[in-house]
């Protein structure tokens, strides 16, 4: 509706409209919420509102408010499982939800003073230096993968040391989120990395 | 009644203004917003099945941004940030500071940043209106340009362009991770809070010079806006395996991807969690690559993959 609807609307809450254009307002369908609105205002300006009154919301926000999605948690099919060729494979992610959701109330809490100290105490060498040779120079890494280990059965303490290892990587994966923060992406100058999508 | 007409074109006409700004510009007020203005947002965090209710506060003292973050259930866990210190006091641990300019793990950082860092990965598209924490909030849209990450979408206060609601969704609109303010209250002057957190003496920040310099590894491939902010040797904080580490984020989405020696039972290959955070393994040999992040595990996965060293 036009400016000039809402000032005749507004002028007919005030009473200040004669027959012919109250005719006219009554056929534009558009101007009746507004009557309506407008004497609502004009009702709670002078304390005669109802004890409750039924607000409509505005069709505007009911069909924002449609489009969204439920705020509700998400459904338990989140978790995707890819159709494998092997068994091994669902197993490795059934475990593997099932020990990360034990982590996830776990990994709020980090030690930061332990990690401090620990790389503080140690100063020799990591022994993660070796991967070098194995991996050669500048061939990509998923030329050289390993046969998948199938039917391999594990012991209990593999399981264990599994989903140890797993929380591990996550909690260090949360407090590097920490430690990070300060890093501007902007200061690290190099950008070594060849982006080819698809 | 011609005043109350008067009123209400005065209301619509700013409305009528911000119609016109484009969804970047929103970003962007909301990233002023949440360096400059004094105010209290109390929020909730919905992450699959737990609820964490938070309070942020946030203001200037001196010139300095001051924040103060307080989780409302369990043992106390809170964080001050004063300037670019970030200090962490949680029941479990002595507190400590490390450098940071932000309080992480509640609002993205990168919101209040320079938002079209983030225009690498991401488009910005406006939605929609809704009524959130009894304010009326303009849906902003953050939609990944690939399915390489999560999509977001973030609601502002329409008149405060502070944040409302802040969703990160997965490719099937799927809500992973939410959060929901309930009340947002503007302040008019600092909190007292906050100034005595401007002067309250906060532990050092915990030296960084332990960080070893790690192998210089490269990506065959990364998703485009991925760029490499650390690489270093440390040992996990839990299990103390030494490792070499290298995090890439966009700015929304952060990467850790972990070159180790592999332990006796190979980790899974992907996992996935309900709140978005996989994790993805590439075993080579007697060596794992692991990436972590919340981002898909096929991402995570083609990363492992395409690990090399220069």
């Amino acid at each position: 509706m036009d400016r000039l609807g809402q000032e005749w609307v507004s002028a007919a809450v005030d009473g200040e409209l004669d027959e012919q254009m109250l005719a006219e307002l009554a056929a534009d369908t558009d101007s009746h919420e507004q009557w309506r609105d407008y004497h609502m205002i004009g009702d709670a300006m002078r304390g005669e509102l109802p004890q409750t009154v039924s607000v409509d919301l505005s069709a505007s926000i009911m069909a924002a408010i449609d489009d969204e999605p439920a705020i509700v948690a998400p459904k338990q099919s989140t978790v995707k499982t890819k159709p494998a060729t092997s068994n091994v494979v669902p197993f490795f992610k059934q475990f593997g939800q099932y020990a990360i959701a034990a982590t996830v109330a776990m990994v709020a809490v980090v030690g930061v003073q332990n990690y401090n100290q620990e790389t503080l105490l140690d100063n020799s060498p990591l022994p993660v230096l070796s991967t070098r040779p194995l991996m050669g120079s500048a061939s990509p890494v998923s030329l050289q993968t390993g046969a998948v280990q199938q039917n391999q059965s594990y012991t209990n303490e593999q399981v264990i040391d599994q989903r140890r290892r797993i929380n591990a990587y996550i909690q260090d994966h949360m407090l590097q989120q920490r430690l990070n923060n300060g890093v501007n992406i902007e200061d690290n100058g190099e950008v070594d990395t060849i982006p080819v999508n698809q | 009644m011609r005043l109350i007409l008067l009123a209400i074109l005065a209301i619509s006409l700013p409305a009528m203004a911000q119609e016109d700004i484009p969804a970047k510009a929103w970003l962007e007020n909301m990233s002023q917003a949440l360096r400059e203005q004094e105010f209290k947002i109390s929020l909730i965090q919905i992450q699959a099945d737990h609820i964490r209710p938070l309070v942020y506060i946030h203001g200037k003292v001196d010139g300095q941004e001051v924040a103060f973050l307080e989780h409302l259930n369990g043992p106390p866990k809170n964080a001050v940030r004063v300037g670019n210190t970030v200090t962490f006091i949680e029941h479990d641990q002595p507190a400590y500071s490390v450098h940071a300019n932000r309080i992480q793990g509640v609002i993205p950082a990168a919101f209040a940043d320079d938002v079209s860092k983030l225009e690498a990965g991401y488009k910005f598209v406006l939605g929609g209106r809704s009524r959130i924490a009894g304010r009326p909030g303009q849906l902003v849209r953050i939609i990944p340009n690939d399915t390489n990450r999560y999509g977001y979408q973030v609601w502002l206060d329409m008149d405060t362009y502070l944040p409302l609601r802040f969703d990160m969704i997965n490719d099937d609109k799927q809500l992973l991770e939410q959060l929901l303010v309930v009340e947002l209250l503007v302040l008019e002057d600092v909190p007292s809070i906050l100034k005595e957190a401007h002067k309250q003496e906060w532990p050092a920040v915990m030296a960084q010079s332990e960080r070893a310099a790690g192998e210089d590894w490269k990506f065959g491939w990364l998703p485009e806006g991925f760029k490499i902010l650390v690489k270093d040797q440390h040992r996990l904080i839990g299990s103390k395996d030494a490792v070499e580490y290298i995090a890439i984020s966009d700015g929304l989405a952060s990467i850790s991807v972990y070159v180790a020696k592999a332990g006796e039972a190979s980790l899974p290959e992907e996992l996935v969690t309900r709140n978005g955070l996989s994790l993805a393994t590439e075993r080579v040999g007697n060596a794992e690559v692991v990436a972590v992040g919340k981002v898909p595990a096929e991402t995570l996965s083609r990363i492992a993959k395409s690990i090399m060293l220069q």
